[in-house]
């Protein structure tokens, strides 16, 4: 087969540039050919023939190496972490020296006595590693280590073997025989003592966590932990060994099933396993279409579009869209078509591609689409009432205008309203009561205590006002009678040093009380002028709380009207 | 770095796998064979018998002596058939032979200071006197079984340290070490020696000791079988060792041999014939008797309605020619011997009525089958994932297989692993291997029991230390 062909088969082009080259290159090394008669070389035809190098040396003899031969002496090492500074002997290399002038009787001598300088230490000692366990005396066991089914002696045991098998459980487990003492124990290896009590495993372990969370927090308080040591402290204290026996029973059925169990196992964790992959797809489907139902109505919305300045205005809106991608607030609060269009984007592509449908068809009509980001009723997830209770969610049956507030600005509202002289009475009560004018925690137990108390400050306040402003109606009420006595005793000729402004004011106060009986408020206002200051504080609330009670009412259910109308304008905003 | 150059021998081996030799020695006594040699060496440079001869007053060891046909010469083994010593003296003795043959004797000394160029007797005395402590400069790393008993222990560490001088000792159990040497810490240990097989589960290198099974189906216990078989063969196999054979001429298969028998002055002793007899018997275990490698036991009917037998039957044989020149086929016979160890009722009666019948209990997978139902569950599928097997018993051809389907038919749920080594010698000597890898790790010499500590603890530290 020629190379023709090949190309022909591949599809190339019949004639390549390269062939010219490629003779070439199978003539040149022809020629460089030596030592070899032509007529054999012509034997190989177009490939020229193999000529392999013969070796006669097996291996290149190592370069002769100039220096000397490493040494190596056996040197002694100690370990750090024994005791008994046990010294033992390795092959070590021997550091250079330069090279001693000296015979080999002074070298020898020099070596001996270099040995018994320095004596290293083993890398190896810091591979001696012991776990710690916890420690306690007589006085803190008694404290905090008392049990029932565990004697101290027993306890120490345990905590020995702990130490011993350095917290291998199964190991300690197989190793446990603890021995009560009694003052003669036979200690023979084979004689057999019985264990007064038999402990799995679990009861080991849970005695063992018992203790040592008990210590750590006798040696440090809860608060002070750092994470990790209060991660163990929770695992310590969440072990559970019924838990765990049962686990382990479990474990154990597993294990002794047959061959036939084992299958039908198999069989069914491969069943669920489609029907788990199966259920994935429908409701990934099932979302979709969720999605798709839930995309806004664009009937209302497509008049605008039909004429191509409508078109046009579309275009500038998806380029600003487009524009502003990164920031919500940079679209404004009046809910404009991309307002979910920023943040969405980042998230997974099936909300951006949702989103950005929604962009194209909803246009300006901005609350569908805040309605539409909300993935719908069944994404949302059904809330027990204890987590109701936890997260305070209620639901409550009155209606709510204003959509959502913080639950502060709820509870200040009552006292935002009342005139500044009022807020300061209210803050003064409450302060008098220890209590800070704004919730620390408003929650909606305290939310709805709050609301009360501020209620029954403001009943107190107001007939604070009422009764003040009684007892100044009888103080008035009996100036005028001592005028009017004085007048009769004047009339019946008795002398009375009285001085003139005292009169006029007598007069004016008489005034003044018939404009109360008319329920007059401005000539109420004018009376409180002229009484003490307090008085004069008071005046909306006295006008409001005075015995004739319904102008009160009145006010106040005005007042309530006036911030619902505002609350409305603001919601419609 | 040092990963990527390769290794040259001035680089230290601490840099590669964490390993510090210290020329510690390494011991591991068994009851057919004692194996010693240089920790961090790959095998054991010194293998001895451990029968010993007996002449008179003079005691040899070695294969060298034991095996001369001589008249008084009586043949003993220290050890008892658990493996545990009986004759401390003269197992002291065989131990020291093993360590002094082979690895410590040609001790070189300066010689200008050895006494052999001046000959002053004082010297001499003092050589003597060196000799005496043979390993005063090797740590010993001795093995035991996990049987063992604590006096055995503390006798060991007694010899150690008092009559060769060590400077650290450290007694480890052969089962651990065979999980070593296969690089494991967490291992079932399936340990088939000459005298005792045994079965046990050891956890970050500590034996768990409610998990230990021993039997004495092993390997001398399948000679003995062999020895039934050959009584009840038609025709009888008449077991003369070599030693009984002046010359022999070849016989066709089956029939009786023509051998010309050694004429003997006074006959060599019985026990020597049975170590003789033993040695033809184990030629015939490595070469002949096979294991049913399953799925089911030997007698069992498999799918296709006839019994595994009777498949063997359908195949080759296999010849074996006794000393004697006697040969004949072994066919479904080489696997009934070694049956007993998987199926106690395929077992053959034993030739010596006095024999208690082997249990089901005792054979190999329900030794196991206790022994992991012993562990804590958590540790049962770590270890069925784990199985070693060792010793040189369980080189007979088949046996892995064997027991891995006995395995897997045990427990269908996990799944099972055997940890064999394919080379015969890293299964006979895998407790010899993990112990000259544990003594020569780094690690490790923060445990030895320095003489020091002997000297202040006694000998009892050895129960308190080697766990």
């Amino acid at each position: 087969m020629s190379s023709h062909d090949v190309r022909d088969m591949l599809d190339l082009p019949g004639t390549a540039g390269p062939r010219p080259a490629k003779k070439q290159k199978i003539a040149a090394p022809r020629s460089t050919l030596k030592g070899l008669a032509r007529e054999v070389q012509s034997l190989g035809g177009d490939n020229p023939i193999a000529i392999v190098p013969e070796i006669s040396v097996f291996k290149k003899r190592r370069l002769a190496n100039r220096k000397p031969a490493a040494k190596w002496e056996y040197r002694p090492f100690r370990n750090s972490v024994r005791s008994d500074g046990l010294i033992l002997r390795h092959w070590r290399r021997k550091p250079e020296v330069p090279p001693a002038p000296a015979g080999e009787v002074g070298r020898e001598n020099e070596a001996d006595s270099q040995v018994e300088e320095p004596i290293d230490d083993t890398i190896f000692a810091k591979f001696n590693v012991q776990v710690q366990v916890p420690e306690y005396n007589d006085e803190q066991y008694n404290a905090y280590l008392q049990n029932e089914h565990w004697t101290k002696d027993e306890t120490d045991y345990l905590m020995g073997l702990a130490q011993e098998y350095d917290l291998r459980w199964p190991v300690i487990w197989d190793r446990y025989e603890y021995v009560s003492p009694i003052p003669d124990v036979e200690e023979g290896d084979d004689a057999i003592i019985p264990a007064p009590k038999v402990r799995s495993l679990e009861d080991l372990k849970a005695r063992y966590y018992k203790v040592a969370a008990a210590m750590m927090i006798v040696h440090k308080p809860q608060d002070r932990m750092i994470s990790s040591e209060f991660a163990l402290y929770e695992t310590m204290l969440a072990f559970n060994p019924a838990q765990e026996t049962a686990r382990k029973k479990f474990a154990e059925n597993a294990f002794q099933r047959t061959r036939e169990e084992a299958k039908e196992e198999e069989s069914l964790l491969l069943e669920l396993k489609r029907i788990l992959a199966r259920s994935e797809k429908l409701n990934e489907e099932r979302r979709e279409l969720y999605a798709r139902l839930e995309a806004p109505p664009s009937s209302g919305n497509i008049g605008i579009y039909s004429s191509s300045q409508g078109l046009q205005s579309l275009l500038q809106q998806l380029m600003t869209v487009d524009k502003s991608k990164k920031r919500r607030s940079l679209i404004g609060p009046d809910g404009a078509s991309p307002a979910s269009a920023g943040p969405n984007s980042l998230q997974q592509g099936f909300d951006r591609r949702d989103s950005s449908m929604r962009e194209s068809i909803s246009g300006p009509s901005g609350s569908a689409v805040k309605k539409g980001a909300g993935q719908g009723p069944t994404e949302r997830r059904q809330l027990t009432e204890d987590e109701e209770r936890t997260y305070g969610v209620s639901h409550p049956t009155d209606r709510i205008t204003s959509g959502p507030f913080f639950r502060y600005e709820k509870l200040s509202k009552p006292i935002s309203l009342k005139s500044t002289a009022q807020q300061a009475k209210i803050t003064n009560t409450l302060n008098e009561l220890g209590l800070p004018p704004r919730l620390i925690m408003p929650t909606v137990e305290t939310g709805t205590s709050y609301e009360v108390l501020l209620e029954s400050i403001v009943k107190m306040l107001q007939f604070r006002a009422v009764s003040e402003k009684l007892s100044g109606e009888i103080a008035v009420a009996k100036a005028h009678k001592a005028e009017r006595e004085k007048r009769e005793r004047a009339a019946r000729g008795e002398p009375e040093p009285e001085p003139e402004a005292e009169k006029t004011n007598e007069e004016e106060a008489g005034g003044e009380r018939d404009a109360a009986a008319d329920a007059d408020p401005e000539a109420q206002e004018d009376m409180d002028g002229e009484g003490d200051v307090k008085i004069e504080e008071e005046q909306e609330k006295s006008a409001a709380l005075s015995t004739r009670g319904g102008s009160a009412h009145k006010r106040s259910a005005s007042v309530l009207s006036t911030v619902s109308d505002k609350s409305t304008k603001r919601q419609k905003k | 770095m040092a990963s990527q150059q390769p290794m040259t021998s001035s680089m230290q081996p601490t840099d590669v796998y964490g390993g510090d030799e210290v020329s510690a020695i390494v011991l591991d006594p068994g009851y057919s064979s004692i194996r010693a040699g240089f920790a961090g060496e790959d095998l054991p440079k010194s293998f001895v018998n451990s029968f010993y001869g007996v002449q008179g007053e003079k005691v040899v060891f070695g294969d060298d002596f034991i095996h001369n046909p001589l008249a008084n010469l009586e043949i003993r083994n220290p050890m008892s058939k658990e493996g545990l010593v009986e004759d401390w003296d003269t197992s002291t003795r065989l131990w020291e032979y093993a360590i002094t043959s082979r690895l410590t004797t040609f001790k070189q000394a300066d010689p200008r200071t050895n006494g052999l160029n001046d000959d002053t007797k004082d010297i001499l005395v003092e050589a003597v006197d060196e000799n005496e402590k043979a390993l005063e400069e090797h740590p010993l790393l001795l093995t035991e079984t996990a049987w063992n008993s604590a006096k055995n222990r503390e006798k060991s560490i007694e010899i150690a340290m008092e009559s060769w001088g060590c400077p650290a000792f450290w007694l480890a159990r052969n089962s651990v070490l065979a999980a070593f040497g296969s690089g494991k810490a967490t291992a079932l240990i399936v340990d088939v020696g000459a005298s005792t097989a045994s079965v046990m589960c050891v956890h970050d290198g500590l034996i768990l000791k409610k998990s230990i099974q021993r039997s004495p189906l092993a390997g001398n216990w399948v000679s003995s079988q062999l020895r039934s078989l050959f009584s009840t063969v038609e025709p009888k196999v008449d077991l003369s060792p070599h030693y009984t054979i002046a010359s022999k001429t070849q016989v066709d298969a089956g029939a009786p041999s023509q051998a010309v028998y050694r004429k003997f002055d006074t006959e060599p002793s019985e026990s020597f014939r049975a170590l003789e007899e033993e040695r033809v018997l184990t030629e015939f275990k490595e070469s002949v008797v096979q294991v049913w490698g399953g799925p089911g036991k030997l007698n069992a009917t498999n799918q296709s309605g006839t019994t595994n037998a009777d498949y063997i039957r359908s195949q080759p044989g296999r010849v074996f020619e006794f000393p004697d020149g006697a040969n004949r086929m072994w066919g479904v016979e080489r696997f009934s011997a070694s049956e007993g160890l998987f199926d106690a009722s395929a077992a053959l009666p034993s030739l010596n009525s006095a024999d208690p019948p082997i249990q089901k209990s005792q054979t190999i997978p329900d030794m196991l089958r206790t022994s992991i139902n012993a562990v804590d569950v958590d540790l049962r599928p770590t270890l069925l994932q784990n199985i070693v097997v060792a010793g040189g018993s369980s080189l007979l051809n088949g046996f892995n297989d064997r027991l891995h389907n006995e395995v897997s038919a045990m427990f269908p749920g996990a799944r099972v692993k055997i940890h064999a080594p394919g080379l015969t010698a890293e299964r006979r000597f895998g407790s010899w291997i993990g112990g000259s890898i544990l003594g020569s790790l780094g690690t490790f010499h923060q445990m030895w029991i320095s003489k020091k500590e002997y000297d202040e603890f006694g000998a009892s530290i050895v129960e308190k230390r080697c766990k």
